[in-house]
C-alpha cells in the first residue's frame, strides 16, 4: 500500500500559487521528477541528456504557469501534458532522423546494462537484447503513435486521460495505440513465439 | 491504463505476446525509480528569479502623500485653481470651437488618461 504524503499536491500547488513558495514547489519537483524523466526518455528513444533538458523545461513552464492548473486532471497528468508538448515542439524544431544515432545512444545510455560478470546469463541478454529492439521499434513510429503508446502503457494513463495529455479526441488516440501497436508488432516480429 | 484495458480481445492469440511484451516493459518503466542526481536543484535555479513583491503598506502611503502634496499646494497658493480655471475658461469661450474639435480633445484626454493608467499598472 503506498504511503500517502503529510502534504498532498493541492496543498504545495495552493502555496506555490498564493504565496510563490518556491520550497513547496521544489517538493512537487522532487515528487514528480523520476516520472517525468522516465516519461521523456522513453519518449526521446533513450536520449537522456535531451530527455533532462526537456524534463527542466517542462518544470520551469509548469512553475510559470501554475496559476492556469485547475485540477481538472492529476497534477503528474498535466506534467505529462506540458512534457509531451515540450517534446513534440523540440521534434518540430530538430526535424530529428528518429533512428540517426539511436543505436550509439541506447547503447552508452541504458539503465539496464549487464553487469561484468554476469552478461553470459542466456535471460539476462535476451532481456537486454529486447529492450535494444523495443527502442529501436519505438523509433519506427510516428511522434504521435509514441506519445499515444507511452501515455497510455507507461505513464499507465487511461485513453480519456492520454487524450488531454495529447490534446486531441479519444478515438484519435486508440488509433494511434492501434497503429503503433501494428508497426511494432512487424518491427519486432523475430520476438514472436514460433507457431506449433 | 489498466492491465484489463490493455488486454486484447479474444481470439486475438496472435497479437498476445506483443499485448504482453508491451505490458511487460511498461510495468518494469514503472518500477524503475530514476534518481535525482541535482536534477531539482538544477530545475529550482532554472526558474525566473522572483519579482519583488509590492508592500501591502505602499498603495496607501503613496495616495496619502499625494493628498498631502495636494493640500499643501492649495494652501501655499490660495486660489490659484480658481484661476487657472477662470483664464482657461475665458480662453475657452473666446475662441469658438467646432464639435470635432471638442471631441478630438475629448479623445485625447482618454487616450493620455488610460494610457498614463495603464503605464502605471504595468509598472506596479
Amino acid at each position: 500500500m503506498a504511503v500517502q504524503p503529510a502534504v498532498t499536491d493541492a496543498q504545495l500547488i495552493a502555496r506555490c500559487v498564493v504565496q510563490d513558495d518556491r520550497h513547496a514547489f521544489a517538493e512537487l519537483v522532487k515528487r514528480h521528477q523520476s516520472a517525468v524523466r522516465a516519461c521523456l526518455r522513453k519518449l526521446t528513444a533513450g536520449n537522456h541528456a535531451l530527455a533532462d533538458d526537456l524534463a527542466q523545461e517542462t518544470f520551469v513552464l509548469a512553475w510559470k504557469n501554475l496559476k492556469s492548473f485547475r485540477q481538472e486532471a492529476r497534477f503528474s497528468t498535466w506534467l505529462y501534458r506540458i512534457a509531451t508538448n515540450c517534446w513534440l515542439a523540440d521534434a518540430r524544431k530538430r526535424k530529428e532522423t528518429l533512428l540517426g544515432d539511436r543505436d550509439a545512444d541506447v547503447g552508452e545510455e541504458d539503465d539496464v546494462d549487464p553487469e561484468p560478470g554476469t552478461a553470459s546469463s542466456p535471460d539476462l541478454a535476451r532481456a537486454t537484447a529486447l529492450k535494444l529492439d523495443m527502442e529501436r521499434a519505438m523509433g519506427v513510429l510516428s511522434e504521435a503513435e509514441r506519445a499515444a503508446l507511452v501515455q497510455c502503457y507507461h505513464n499507465d494513463l487511461s485513453h480519456e486521460e492520454a487524450a488531454f495529455v495529447l490534446g486531441c479526441p479519444v478515438g484519435t488516440v486508440k488509433t494511434h495505440v492501434f497503429r503503433a501497436k501494428q508497426k511494432l508488432k512487424a518491427a519486432l516480429a523475430a520476438w514472436a513465439p514460433n507457431p506449433t | 491504463m489498466t492491465d484489463s484495458d490493455q488486454t486484447p480481445p479474444a481470439g486475438s492469440v496472435d497479437e498476445q505476446w506483443l499485448e504482453q511484451l508491451l505490458v511487460r516493459e511498461a510495468r518494469e518503466h514503472r518500477d524503475r525509480y530514476v534518481g535525482d542526481e541535482g536534477f531539482s536543484a538544477r530545475v529550482m535555479a532554472a526558474l525566473p528569479a522572483p519579482v519583488a513583491a509590492v508592500p501591502n503598506w505602499r498603495k496607501p502611503v503613496v495616495t496619502g502623500m499625494w493628498a498631502i502634496a495636494g493640500i499643501a499646494f492649495a494652501y501655499a497658493l490660495p486660489g490659484a485653481v480658481h484661476d487657472v480655471a477662470r483664464e482657461a475658461f475665458v480662453l475657452l469661450s473666446a475662441k469658438p470651437f467646432s464639435l470635432s474639435a471638442i471631441g478630438a480633445m475629448v479623445g485625447a484626454l482618454a487616450i493620455v488618461t488610460y494610457g498614463g493608467a495603464a503605464l502605471a499598472l504595468r509598472r506596479d
